[in-house]
C-alpha cells in the first residue's frame, strides 16, 4: 500500500518535472543528457570486435572504418569508454582446438590494446576501469562467450582467468560438455556436477558468470549455486520479445535478488518481436539461420566473409519487407521494463555490437548518447542513468572480487 | 700471448697469497663453502618436477620419499630459484601439444598458489632477488620444446603472459620450424617461422634456449638473437660426445654473445664411460623402458622418477658403470676454461633424467659449491656459477625486450 502511494507520488513528480522542462526547453535535456553521458563510465559487456582482429582484412581498431560497429574514434565519439571484448569460438568446435582457438583470440586482444596504448588501457578490476577512465582511456576486458572453450578442462578456467578473462558465459548456442544452451535440447538438465565445479572455481577466480545463452534450468542452477552475483552479459526480456536468448521476467527478478544484472542486447530478433516472428519465418532465426551452409560454402572459416554475406541476405529481405524495420527505441522499452520489474540496479548494456543485427538509429556506438537522452526524457534520474550505463556492472564486479578474495582466503 | 702472460702472473699472485696466509684446511673450505652457498641465489634452470604435479599424488610441501625436488629438500639444498619445465614429448603437436602445455602451467601456478609462504612466482631477475629477500623460493618456468607453440606466435605470447621465462627451441625430435640435434635435420636449422619465433622471444623478453636443438639451429638462434642464449641443460662434448652437448666452438661462440651453458647432471650426457656402456647394449634401455612402463604406464611424473630408480638398479648390477657427482665440477671447469667463468651455470634435470651418485637431489647441491671452492675458484666466480650469470642473462633479455618495445 505504502509503495502505491510512493508510486503515485514519483509518477505526479515526474509529470510535474516533465512541465518544468517543457517550459524550460527540449534543448535543455538534451545538454544534460551531452554532459551526463560522456562524464559516465559507460560500459558496454559484449562486443564481437575480436574476430575482425583475426579476420578481417582492412579492420583497424584504431582508425574509422566505414563498417561494423566499434573502432576507437567510434567509441569515442559515443562515449563508449569500457568493453569487454569477446572470444568467441563455434560452439560445434571443442576440445583442445577450441582452447587454442580462443587463446589467439585473448592474444589478438592484448596485442591490440598494447597497439593503441595511448587510447586503450587493459583491465581487470572495477578499479582499474575507473583508473582508465581517470586517465581518458578506454577500458578493454575480455570475457569469454560459451564453456566449449575450456576444452572441459576447469584448469583452462584458472588459466584464462591468468589471462586477464574476467567472465564466461556458461554455453554457447550449443550446450557444452557440461552446461545446457537455451537454444539446443537439454542434455544434462541445466548444470552438471563437472558444471557445478566449474562455477565455483569462477567464483574463487573471480570471473563474473555469465548466463546469457544458457537454458533457463542452467539459469537456475548457476543462480543457485555461485557465491557471487550473475551477468546476462547481452541478453534482453522474454516479456517483449519471447526469443530463448532472453529472459522471463521471473528469471530477471530472481537474478536482481541476488545482485546480478542483465545487460541489454541490441539484435532486432531479441528486442522486436515482429522481427523475431518474420526472421523465424523467412531466415531462419539467428541460430539456425537458412542461409548458413550457403554462406559456409561461399567463406569458408573466414568469419568477417560470413559477417558481410549475411548482412546481405537480411538487407535484401528488409528491402523486400519480409522483415519489419527495428527502431532503436525498443532497447529503451527493454531498459524501462526491466528497471520496472526489477529496478535500476539491475540493468546494464550489453550491445552485442559487431555480432548481430543493429535496430535502426544505433548503427554504431557513436549513437550511444542518445540512449542517456532518451532515459532522462523517459524520467530516469542522473544517478539511475549512470548506474544503466556502467555503475551496476562495476558493482557487480566489485562484489565477485570480494567474493573472490574472501574464497582464497578460506583455502 | 699477452692473455698467457697475465694467466701466469695471477696465477704466482695466487699461489704466493696462498703461502703468506696459511695452507687452507679442508673444513676451512668447508665453513667458508657453506656460508657461500646459503648467501648466494642459487638458479637451476631445468626440473622436470611439473610432470609429477600432474600425476595427482604430489605435492611440493612435505619431503618426499621419490624424485629429487620438494621445498624440504631445495632448503636443505639452498636453491633459491627454479625453473619448472613445461614438457610434453615432441611426436604430440598443434593444438593437443598447446592444451598440454596449459595444463602444466596451471599446475605450476597452482603449486605456488597453494603454499604462497614458501615459493612465489617469479618472471624478471628483479623478482628472483626480491623472493630471496623475502626468504622464498622463486619459481619460474621454461617450455621445453617449440612444438608447445604448435607454429603459432600467439601461443607463445600467451606462455609469456602466463609466465614462462624461456623456451627450449625443440625437444628430442624436430618441430615445425627447428631441427633437433636427436632428430634428422629437415629444416637446415631455423626455418623463416623459427627465426620469426626467436625474434618475437627476444621482444616478449623469453630467453632463447637452444639445449636440444641441432648444431646449425644453434648457429642460426644465434645469429637472429639480439638477447644472450641459454643452454639450459646441456653440457661439454668434448668430455661426453653426446649430440645433446655442446662443442667446445659452440660454448666460446655463444659466451661471445654473452650466454650461458647450464650444465645437465645426466649420467648420459656426463660421462662417455656411460654413454658407451648405453650403446654397447642397447637391449638395456629397452628393458629399462619395458620396466618403467610397468611400473607407470602413461604417467609421465611416475616414469622419470622410476626411469632414473631402475637405471641404478643397473649399476648395482655391475651392468652399467658408475658415475660420480664430480663428473660435472669436471663439466663446469671445462665449460669456464673454454667459454669463461661468467658463462657457466646450473641445469640439473632433476626429476628429468639418471642423476649421478652424490647429487641425488636438490639437498646435495652445496658440495658444488664446496668443490668449486677446493678447486681454487674465487668466491666471486662461484656465486657467478650457481645464479649470478643466469640472472644477468635474464637482466639483459629483459633490457632487450624493453627497447625492442620502445621502437615498435
Amino acid at each position: 500500500m505504502r509503495r502505491i502511494l510512493a508510486m503515485l507520488c514519483v509518477v505526479a513528480c515526474a509529470m510535474t518535472g516533465a512541465l518544468l522542462v517543457r517550459a524550460s526547453g527540449v534543448d535543455e535535456i538534451a545538454e544534460r543528457a551531452r554532459k551526463l553521458h560522456f562524464s559516465s563510465i559507460v560500459l558496454d559487456t559484449h562486443d564481437d570486435t575480436t574476430q575482425r582482429f583475426l579476420f578481417s582484412k582492412t579492420f583497424e581498431l584504431g582508425k574509422r572504418n566505414p563498417d561494423g560497429h566499434v573502432d576507437i574514434p567510434r567509441m569515442r565519439e559515443g562515449g563508449m569508454n569500457a568493453i569487454f571484448f569477446s572470444i568467441w569460438v563455434d560452439g560445434r568446435i571443442m576440445g583442445p582446438p577450441a582452447v587454442q582457438k580462443a587463446l589467439d583470440q585473448i592474444d589478438a586482444v592484448h596485442e591490440n590494446v598494447k597497439k593503441y596504448s595511448n587510447d586503450m588501457a587493459f583491465c581487470r578490476t572495477a578499479a582499474e576501469v575507473r583508473e582508465a577512465h581517470k586517465n581518458g582511456k578506454i577500458a578493454a576486458l575480455i570475457g569469454v562467450e560459451g564453456g566449449h572453450m575450456i576444452g572441459n578442462d576447469i584448469r583452462m578456467v584458472r588459466v584464462f582467468g591468468d589471462l586477464g578473462v574476467r567472465y564466461m558465459t556458461l554455453s554457447h548456442f550449443y550446450n557444452d560438455e557440461w552446461a545446457d544452451s537455451s537454444t539446443d535440447k537439454p542434455v544434462h538438465n541445466g548444470l552438471t556436477d563437472y558444471g557445478k565445479e566449474i562455477v565455483r572455481e569462477m567464483n574463487r577466480q573471480g570471473m563474473m558468470v555469465d548466463i546469457s545463452h544458457v537454458s533457463d534450468k542452467t539459469f537456475y542452477d548457476a543462480l543457485e549455486l555461485s557465491k557471487a552475483p550473475l551477468i546476462a552479459s547481452h541478453s534482453s526480456c522474454r516479456a517483449l520479445c519471447n526469443h530463448p536468448r532472453d529472459m522471463s521476467d521471473d528469471m530477471i527478478k530472481a537474478l536482481a535478488a541476488k545482485g546480478g544484472v542483465i545487460q541489454i542486447n541490441y539484435e532486432r530478433s531479441f528486442i522486436d518481436q515482429a522481427y523475431k516472428d518474420a526472421s523465424d519465418k523467412y531466415a531462419g532465426g539467428v541460430v539456425t539461420p537458412k542461409y548458413e551452409e550457403e554462406i559456409r560454402t561461399k567463406c569458408g572459416e573466414d568469419l568477417e566473409c560470413a559477417g558481410r554475406e549475411a548482412q546481405k541476405i537480411i538487407n535484401a529481405l528488409i528491402a523486400e519487407g519480409k522483415l519489419p524495420h527495428v527502431s532503436w527505441e525498443r532497447i529503451i522499452d527493454h531498459i524501462d521494463h526491466v528497471a520496472k520489474l526489477a529496478g535500476p540496479d539491475h540493468v546494464g548494456l550489453g550491445s552485442d555490437f559487431d555480432g548481430a543485427d543493429m535496430p535502426d538509429g544505433l548503427e554504431d556506438c557513436s549513437k550511444l548518447p542518445k540512449i542517456t537522452e532518451a532515459l532522462l526524457r523517459k524520467g530516469y534520474s542522473e544517478d539511475d542513468v549512470r548506474k544503466i550505463l556502467g555503475g551496476n556492472t562495476l558493482r557487480v564486479m566489485e562484489q565477485v572480487e570480494r567474493v573472490s578474495r574472501d574464497l582464497q582466503a578460506q583455502r | 700471448m699477452f692473455r698467457n702472460i697475465f694467466m701466469a702472473t695471477a696465477a704466482l699472485c695466487f699461489t704466493g697469497g696462498a703461502f703468506m696466509t696459511r695452507t687452507p684446511r679442508a673444513d676451512d673450505i668447508a665453513e667458508r663453502a657453506n656460508k657461500l652457498h646459503f648467501s648466494s641465489i642459487v638458479v637451476d634452470t631445468h626440473d622436470d618436477t611439473t610432470q609429477r604435479f600432474l600425476d595427482g599424488d604430489f605435492d611440493l610441501l612435505p619431503r618426499n620419499g621419490g624424485g629429487s625436488i620438494d621445498i624440504p629438500r631445495m632448503k636443505e639444498g639452498g636453491l633459491g630459484a627454479i625453473f619448472f619445465s613445461i614438457w610434453i614429448p615432441s611426436k604430440i603437436t598443434g593444438p593437443e601439444a598447446v592444451k598440454h602445455a596449459l595444463d602444466q602451467i596451471d599446475a605450476v601456478r597452482e603449486q605456488v598458489r597453494k603454499h604462497p609462504k614458501e615459493i612465489t612466482l617469479a618472471t624478471t631477475a628483479g623478482e628472483i632477488r626480491e623472493a630471496r629477500k623475502n626468504g622464498k623460493i622463486a619459481a619460474l618456468m621454461g617450455v621445453e620444446g617449440g612444438h608447445m607453440i604448435a607454429s603459432d606466435l600467439g601461443m607463445l605470447r600467451s606462455y609469456a603472459t602466463l609466465g614462462v621465462r624461456y623456451m627450449t627451441l625443440t625437444h628430442s625430435g624436430n618441430d615445425e620450424w627447428a631441427d633437433s640435434s636427436t632428430d634428422k635435420a629437415v629444416h637446415n636449422g631455423l626455418s623463416d617461422l623459427g627465426r620469426d619465433v626467436v625474434r618475437e622471444m627476444n621482444r616478449l623478453g623469453v630467453m632463447v634456449d637452444i639445449s636440444h636443438v641441432s648444431d646449425k639451429t644453434f648457429y642460426d638462434a644465434l645469429e637472429v638473437s639480439k638477447a644472450p642464449l641459454i643452454a639450459s641443460h646441456s653440457s661439454c662434448r668434448a668430455i661426453c660426445d653426446a649430440p645433446r652437448n655442446m662443442t667446445d666452438q659452440m660454448i666460446k661462440d655463444f659466451a661471445a654473445k654473452g650466454g650461458v651453458i647450464q650444465i645437465n647432471y645426466h649420467v648420459g650426457f656426463l660421462s662417455q664411460e656411460f654413454r658407451d656402456a648405453e650403446k654397447a647394449d642397447p637391449e638395456i634401455n629397452k628393458a629399462i623402458s619395458l620396466e618403467v612402463q610397468k611400473r607407470c604406464g602413461d604417467k609421465e611424473g611416475c616414469q622419470l622418477i622410476e626411469g632414473d630408480k631402475i637405471t641404478r638398479e643397473y649399476v648395482e648390477k655391475g651392468k652399467l658403470p658408475h658415475v660420480d657427482w664430480t663428473k660435472i665440477i669436471e663439466h663446469i671447469d671445462h665449460a669456464v676454461k673454454v667459454g669463461g667463468v661468467d658463462h657457466v651455470g646450473l641445469g640439473s634435470d632433476f626429476d628429468g633424467a639418471n642423476m649421478p651418485y652424490g647429487m641425488e637431489d636438490a639437498s646435495k647441491l652445496p658440495k658444488i659449491t664446496e668443490a668449486l671452492l677446493h678447486k681454487g675458484y674465487s668466491e666471486g666466480d662461484v656465486r657467478k656459477i650457481l645464479g649470478e650469470n643466469t640472472l644477468r642473462v635474464m637482466a639483459e633479455v629483459e633490457r632487450v625486450s624493453r627497447e625492442m618495445n620502445a621502437v615498435r
